[in-house]
């Protein structure tokens, strides 16, 4: 009922082998289709036909954010709620875009293009539907994933210029929950956390420009795997942001680091199970620096000001 | 809407006292509120009353276990779906049942379990402040896993309990091990997106294999099976790793003889995820990956 989990992140890039290489060899991704213009990959135990998308352009930027639904009457019923919002919605049948049936596409309050879709096609994970093993090989090796190879996506984190205006959006049209907040001096929001899966956050606005992508993250198993996704970074010579550290917002542990590109990725574990009755926690402005980097208490210039 | 995760366990002990100080200062659970025979107690990361309720009783094992609801209307909506296939129902008001309990019905599954679903328990708080909060509390005592994870149960016909759960209460069959004879020797179901929420295994009904809090990775199992060795406290396995759950675990038992575990890792379900089959000559691996082979005890053991 209502909306699941976030279902895959459309991305431009100015170069595709480039990025390919990057987000199949560094990244460990799985890739499942090219087309002339566009690669289609994902994780390794997704078994959806893909979580991200990247699409060849003159400019880095965001294409889109998709959610998945959990029912398949659930995407006209999210389709009424966001017309009843005053939002123009398209509707795109099975074929308009590669690997997914029916979807839903609208713009939000804070100007980026969203998807709601149900029906995606089952590729299958990396492991057998029967006695499968519990794990799958990783760095390298005979019959191993390369790359860091986290199981799946987890999460977007995007800019918007009111942040308070684009979380209603998010909760009362599309039924989204906040687990936490950040506030300014005056009390107003400037980053909200927000979920459907029960996790911490599937989908988080901070403060900044409308249709800004800040970063998409990747589920890691714990914080041995985020070590080890250091290493393979700094082997590999990856621009690194900000990490391995601490959020005190969702008690995460995690990696900022940019995809050759520009782009930002998250590596994320952690975290708390929140029911729908959570009681949102608030961080306060002359908290901020503790809200999003635990360990090191303030924020550095480039997290705050760099996004596609 | 619907049944949302495990609530709580209603676990019966022989000797309180000694209970009730192995889950405070062993595992490190919080007490919320004690009665002449009962000790309703919590993890730290939980806002709800309790999660564990001991209870004074001649023998070990469970008496009861809840399931929360989201919303109260999914009680008498399950009320009705177990009263049009023949069982029956016992209402509960807010607070009847004990101290800061919700509103509640309770039944029998057709292994003889008795469960509840629960709506509104009292809300506590975890031990973080809501505003500011540091990721972790620094005073905790024992184990401190944040939460109840799940519960393991023992019955005559585990394919008999595994559709009532799937057909009267909506859970979802993430794994089952297969016998050869074509019958579910295990089934392991879930509502939360997890790998389970609860399992059944071959075994006396009514029984209780074991019930299992969450900890947050393989480290912390490590430092739990150093609290329990310091404590004395009888390990059954070691640090492990499960086929099924692909999970990674440690078994030991309450001062009593109830079997506890810790339990992390695992994997996201989406509702439409497809089972995954273990055959009876993988049972080994499935259960106990790294071994990969039954281990008596395990199976045979139970309260």
């Amino acid at each position: 009922m209502g909306i699941l989990r976030l279902s895959h992140v459309d991305v431009t890039v100015t170069d595709l082998d480039l990025a390919s290489a990057y987000y199949t060899e560094v990244i460990g991704m799985v890739l499942v289709e090219r087309t002339a213009d566009s690669v289609y990959l994902k994780c390794w135990d997704e078994t959806d036909h893909h979580s991200l998308r990247l699409s060849y352009a003159p400019r880095v930027g965001f294409d889109l954010m998709s959610f998945k639904v959990e029912r398949d009457d659930d995407l006209s019923e999210l389709e009424n709620a966001v017309a009843r919002y005053g939002l123009p919605v398209q509707r795109l049948s099975q074929g308009d875009s590669v690997g997914q049936g029916e979807s839903i596409r609208f713009e939000t309050p804070s100007g980026h293009t969203m998807e709601l879709v149900h029906e995606v096609r089952k590729l299958g994970s990396a492991l057998p539907r029967l006695n499968p093993q519990p794990f799958v090989y990783r760095p390298g090796g005979e019959g191993g994933l390369p790359g860091i190879a986290p199981p799946r996506m987890d999460h977007v984190l995007v800019t918007a210029e009111e942040v308070g205006e684009s979380t209603q959006f998010y909760t009362d049209v599309l039924g989204f929950r906040v687990t936490e907040q950040l506030l300014d001096g005056h009390g107003h929001q400037v980053g909200t956390w927000m979920e459907r899966s029960h996790s911490p956050h599937d989908l988080a606005v901070v403060s900044g420009p409308n249709g800004g992508l800040h970063h998409f993250a990747y589920w890691l198993d714990d914080w041995d795997h985020v070590r080890d996704a250091a290493d393979i970074l700094a082997y590999n010579g990856i621009s690194v942001d900000v990490g391995p550290t601490r959020h005190g917002i969702t008690r995460g542990s995690t990696i900022y680091f940019f995809d050759p590109l520009g782009t930002r990725n998250e590596v994320f574990t952690g975290g708390y199970r929140p029911d729908p009755d959570f009681p949102m926690i608030t961080w306060t402005e002359d908290n901020a620096g503790r809200a999003i980097f635990y360990y090191e208490g303030e924020l550095n210039d480039r997290f705050m000001k760099v996004h596609t | 809407m619907g049944i949302l995760r495990l609530s709580h366990v209603e676990i019966r002990v022989p000797d309180l006292e000694l209970a009730t100080a192995y889950y405070s200062e062993v595992v490190g659970l919080i007490e919320t509120a004690r009665e002449p025979e009962r000790v309703f107690m919590k993890c730290w990361d939980e806002h709800q009353h309790h999660s564990v309720v001991l209870v004074y009783a001649p023998t070990h094992g469970l008496n009861s276990f809840g399931f929360k609801v989201t919303d109260a209307a999914d009680l008498d909506h399950y009320a009705r779906r177990l009263q049009a296939a023949g069982v029956e129902v016992q209402r509960l008001e807010k607070g009847e049942w004990g101290p800061g309990h919700g509103q509640a019905i309770r039944f029998d599954l057709p292994s003889g379990h008795r469960m509840e679903l629960v709506h509104g328990m009292e809300q506590v708080g975890n031990l973080l402040p809501r505003t500011n909060p540091p990721p972790r509390p620094m005073n905790l005592t024992g184990i401190a896993p944040p939460r109840l994870d799940h519960l393991f149960l023992t019955a005559e016909e585990v394919d008999t309990v595994t559709v009532f759960l799937r057909d009267i209460l909506d859970f979802r069959l993430t794994e089952q091990v297969m016998g050869d004879d074509g019958f579910q020797i295990a089934t392991w179901l879930e509502v939360s997106h997890t790998s389970h929420d609860i399992a059944v295994i071959t075994g006396s009904n009514r029984g209780l294999h074991h019930f299992a809090f969450w900890v947050d990775d393989w480290n912390d199992l490590r430092s739990a099976a150093d609290a329990c060795a310091y404590h004395g406290v009888h390990i059954e396995t070691n640090p492990t790793r499960h086929g099924v759950s692909r999970g990674q675990c440690l078994y030991f038992f309450d001062p009593c003889g109830n079997r506890n575990e810790m339990f992390t890792g695992g994997y996201w379900v989406d509702p439409d995820a497809e089972p995954i089959t273990w055959t009876e000559a993988e049972m080994g691996r499935a259960l106990f990956y790294y071994d990969g082979v039954v281990n008596q005890k395990f199976l045979t053991v139970h309260t």
